[in-house]
């Protein structure tokens, strides 16, 4: 592979030519210097706990890191900041906190809790947050939980997932009594892009299955309260997802399986492993009728899709299973990579790809960049970031976590079949 | 169409009128000593970002240019985002990748290395170092890290291809200002780092546009065409961040266009300097005023006819150049729209918000149509911002029924809450934050500023010069017209 990689950066690429593939090192700072796919903890406790909706969003630190915080989801909530100027930091910000907590729940009343968020600034300069949060949580009578997410603690946003994971862990979930509920299950790392969690919940539901609580897509207060009543956990962002179930494991019992629900095999395997749990009758009825309208649906797509070249670079734990799931669209994965990997999660991409298919972790601009210019893939898939450098060189692109349609299930898997097809027609391209 | 699915701008009319979303989940009457921003420790919807995402707009304006950012990740990502999301262009910025070490131990190491990292993958013409509020709080000495980082270029790279490599280091703590200042940092860094000494004056002028999209720098460009004047535009965006899409290319990409390194040098040698933005750009051009002698102005931002002639005349004072009659006649095609569509501005109760500079030419270009300006605000703090306004105001202020109210340096929440006690409003002009101010007040939104990121094609449209104001006019025009008759009557207008 013709792939120049400065010399830090050796072992963080790998061309897979054994099974079980040599994995990338992954886990590591980035290197200063490189125009960087990562964003910063802060980012990765923001887009966990963005989406519940009765708290109140405090961002203690510059104006600077709220707006940008606001952007992880698009929703349109109310964005608290401190702003911290400059006065604040040369005089300590912890009085501006506690009078800013007091008033954002005068102004939001009725919210069930605050999170505040501590970033850079807050981290250097070592405020007393927990102190401050406790004063304020005795005098506005909820709960006042930090989350201590500095962007520069860990070594990309990965950090901040298990930070907010510990925090729904420790202070939202489970919080109130009740009785199990016998079919009863939780989605945990499921944040419903464009209607995800809605075709996950109805294939639950043909199982006979009932979704109490989806961290954090659907997770208001109240759900999670309850969350401890679901008899499994169904992991589908492993990022997120793992740390929690194992607590919840081990707080309550609960157990849980790891699956995925994009493309047409990891559906039906997700609904085989969850139906079996529960002794489900229906499950092969299901995935048969499931599979069979999606293959009919897909079937004008793929004659567009067959052969050609795609690479995949995304969130972590979903680049196996959307590996996998390309290759039902009958298309090569030449690169599947990630901003923030871990060892299980390239394991599993690894096994799941041809050899020849470059593994790369942290992979920064100029390394795609060479390796789109090398490769010439057909269609590239990943965030908004990269996607106006591709199209500047000629490269149709899919962005994921998408923007339009659900891709999750076997409906969501002909969403995706349309939306590969059409970019990688797309009449543009034949005018350039 | 079904009545229920024209668009007004940005807000679908089935949603303003039958369904309407509210907002926010939770919206209550609220505590009336909460509502001044200042009497808040809280600060709730800001309209301003931080400080380095201004410097790096402006570095982005430069010819193979890249700012590095010596922060965490997160600080370069989301700007790198928001560059995306507005621009639909790529935005190459570098990190300095802090991590827990350099927040312990300072950023030396990332910056040295950072830099010969970034040097060696993609042998940029000028890096501009732009800090961030953690840099600033652990006090990096940037200076002497700078020097260091040369030493290794030097070293690594030899001497004479080190030393082509332009640094040029803006300090923007967030903390302190937002992205206006971060802007006008970065210009007036970049003039005291590279504008040499006045040996040969030509007669160039020097534009520095502040603030404005790709769209309203082709305008100005228009303008001097048409007058025949040469010019150095300072971050000239226009092509790096609205490039054509030719591929193949060579790697590493770098946008066509930016202003060249050794224009910048000249800057000191030009006859006269404007900065179209006051607040954004402004302090470059009184540094090239004060160190080389050359005459300058700072604003205001030519929205409407008589910023738009006040910018005109500078040019023609500073160059001796006439007013062409081309120009002319783009004003009076302005002017004639203006009658045309007057009986529809006339007495419109109207709220503006945004970067002070655009709301305060805005301001005026909305009274100039009779408009009724009821609450303007800016999001960023400046001093000028209440002259400009009040001097607009003031030559109108026999049309108003009642006073305009003046925000500066407020936030969204003080801003709707206040055009919730108003009688009536027509219209919001502001960025893309206000869609959800115009959805909770029912009123169509039109897009001008910074950030507008959820509709396209606004960075192309001008808003300054004769022609962008006639077309800010159609869009004025056009949101009213669409609000008032939803069910396209147009034929009985
Ligand atoms: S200052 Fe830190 S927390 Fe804020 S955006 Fe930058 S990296 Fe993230």
């Amino acid at each position: 592979m013709p792939l120049e990689i400065l010399p830090s950066r050796r072992g963080h690429a790998v061309v897979k030519e054994s099974d079980p593939p040599v994995l990338p090192v992954c886990g590591q700072p980035t290197v200063p210097g490189v125009i960087s796919e990562r964003a910063c903890a802060f980012y990765g406790a923001r887009w966990v706990l963005a989406p519940i909706p009765d708290v109140i969003h405090l961002v203690h630190g510059p104006v600077g890191c709220a707006y940008y915080g606001r952007n992880v989801r698009r929703k349109g909530y109310r964005l608290f900041s401190t702003n911290l100027e400059e006065r604040d930091v040369v005089f300590g910000a912890g009085e501006k906190l506690y009078r800013a907590i007091l008033e954002a729940c005068t102004l939001v009343p009725d919210a069930r809790a605050v999170l505040v968020y501590a970033t850079c600034v807050v981290g250097i300069t070592g405020e007393d947050l927990p102190g401050i949060c406790k004063r304020a949580a005795r005098v506005v009578g909820r709960p006042v939980v930090p989350v201590n997410a500095p962007g520069f603690c860990g070594a990309s946003q990965a950090a901040g997932h298990d930070i907010a994971a510990r925090v729904l862990l420790e202070h939202f979930i489970g919080k109130e009594a009740g009785e199990p509920v016998e079919n009863g299950v939780n989605l945990l790392g499921e944040f419903n892009v464009q209607g995800d969690l809605d075709e996950i919940e109805a294939l639950l539901e043909q199982l006979g299955l009932k979704l109490i609580c989806a961290i954090s897509g659907r997770a208001s207060v109240a759900t999670m309260a309850q969350a401890h009543r679901a008899r499994l956990n169904i992991v589908h962002c492993r990022r997120t997802g793992h740390f929690l179930a194992e607590g919840m494991r081990e707080k309550f019992g609960i157990p849980y399986v790891k699956v995925s629900f994009f493309g047409i095999e990891e559906t039906a395997t997700a609904l085989r492993v969850i139906g079996q749990f529960f002794g489900a009758t229906e499950v092969e009825e299901v995935i048969a009728q499931g599979i069979r309208a999606a293959k009919v649906a897909a079937a004008p797509f793929l004659s567009k899709l067959g052969g050609k070249r795609v690479g995949l670079f995304f969130g972590a734990s979903r680049i196996g299973s959307m590996a996998k799931a390309f290759k039902e669209l009958g298309m090569d994965v030449v690169l599947a990579g990630s901003q923030f990997g871990c060892q299980e999660d390239y394991q599993e991409a690894g096994n799941k790809v041809a050899s020849g298919t470059v593994l790369v972790d942290d992979a920064h601009e100029r390394e795609l960049l060479e390796f789109v210019t090398y490769r010439q893939p057909h269609l590239w898939v990943g965030g908004t970031k990269e996607r106006f450098l591709m199209q500047k060189l000629g490269i149709p692109f899919l962005v994921f976590p998408q923007e339009n349609d659900p891709f999750a299930g076997f409906r969501g898997f002909v969403n995706l079949a349309r939306q590969a097809a059409g970019l990688v027609s797309a009449p543009v391209w034949r005018l350039t | 169409m079904r009545l229920k699915e024209i668009p007004i701008e940005g807000v679908p009319y089935d949603q303003l009128r039958i369904e309407k979303v509210p907002a926010a989940p939770a919206y209550q009457p609220r505590d009336p000593e909460l509502v001044p921003a200042a009497n808040r420790a809280l600060v709730v919807n800001p309209d301003r970002i931080c400080m380095p995402i201004g410097a790096m707009w402006a570095v982005l304006g430069v010819h193979r240019a890249i700012p590095f950012v010596q922060g965490a990740q997160g600080c370069t990502t989301y700007a790198r985002y928001t560059f995306c999301r507005i621009f639909k262009e790529p935005a190459t910025i570098a990190t300095a990748s802090f991590h827990e070490d350099a927040a312990v131990f300072g950023g030396r190491r990332n910056l040295v290395e950072g830099l010969r990292n970034l040097v060696v993958r993609y042998w940029p013409e000028v890096i501009g170092v732009v800090t961030t509020c953690s840099s600033e709080i652990m006090g990096d000495d940037i200076g002497s890290f700078l020097k260091e980082a040369r030493a290794r270029l030097r070293a690594e790279i030899g001497p004479e291809k080190a030393e082509q490599i332009a640094l040029v280091q803006i300090n923007t703590p967030s903390f302190a200002g937002s992205h206006v200042e971060g802007y006008d940092r970065a210009a007036k860094a970049f003039l005291q780092t590279l504008a040499t000494k006045r040996d040969t004056p030509h007669d160039r002028v020097n534009i520095i546009p502040g603030l404005l999209y790709p769209g309203d720098i082709r305008e100005i460009k228009h303008i001097l065409r048409e007058m025949g004047i040469e010019a150095t535009i300072l971050f000239d965006i226009s092509d790096t961040l609205d490039a054509p899409l030719e591929p193949p290319q060579r790697i590493p990409y770098y946008p066509p266009g930016g202003t060249r390194l050794a224009e910048i040098k000249e800057m000191g040698n030009a006859c006269a300097t404007i900065a179209l933005q006051a607040d954004a750009g402004g302090s470059g051009a009184v540094y090239l005023g004060r160190k080389f002698g050359i005459p300058a102005v700072a604003g205001p931002t030519p929205v409407g006819v008589a910023a738009t002639d006040a910018l005109l005349q500078h040019l023609s004072r500073f160059t001796g150049r006439a007013i062409p009659a081309t120009l002319r006649a783009e004003r009076g095609r302005l002017v004639d729209a203006m009658a045309d569509t007057f009986h529809h501005t006339m007495m419109k109760r109207v709220a503006i918000f945004g970067d002070p500079d655009i709301v305060a030419g805005v301001t005026r270009f909305v009274c100039e149509l009779g408009m009724t300006p009821v609450a303007v605000a800016a999001g960023t703090f400046s001093k000028r911002f209440g002259q400009e306004v009040e001097a607009a105001f003031a030559a109108y202020r026999d049309l108003f029924l009642d006073t305009p109210k003046v925000f500066n340096g407020s936030d969204l929440f003080e801003f709707e809450e206040y055009l919730k006690t108003l009688p009536r409003l027509d219209l919001i002009i502001g960025n893309s934050k206000g869609v959800d101010i115009a959805r909770e007040l029912e009123v169509p939104l039109v897009r001008v500023g910074f950030p507008i990121y959820d509709r396209f094609g606004y960075q192309k449209r001008p808003i300054v010069g004769y022609r962008g104001a006639e077309l800010l006019l159609y869009e004025i025009v056009n949101a009213l017209l669409d609000y008032r008759y939803p069910d396209d009557r147009t034929q009985q207008l």
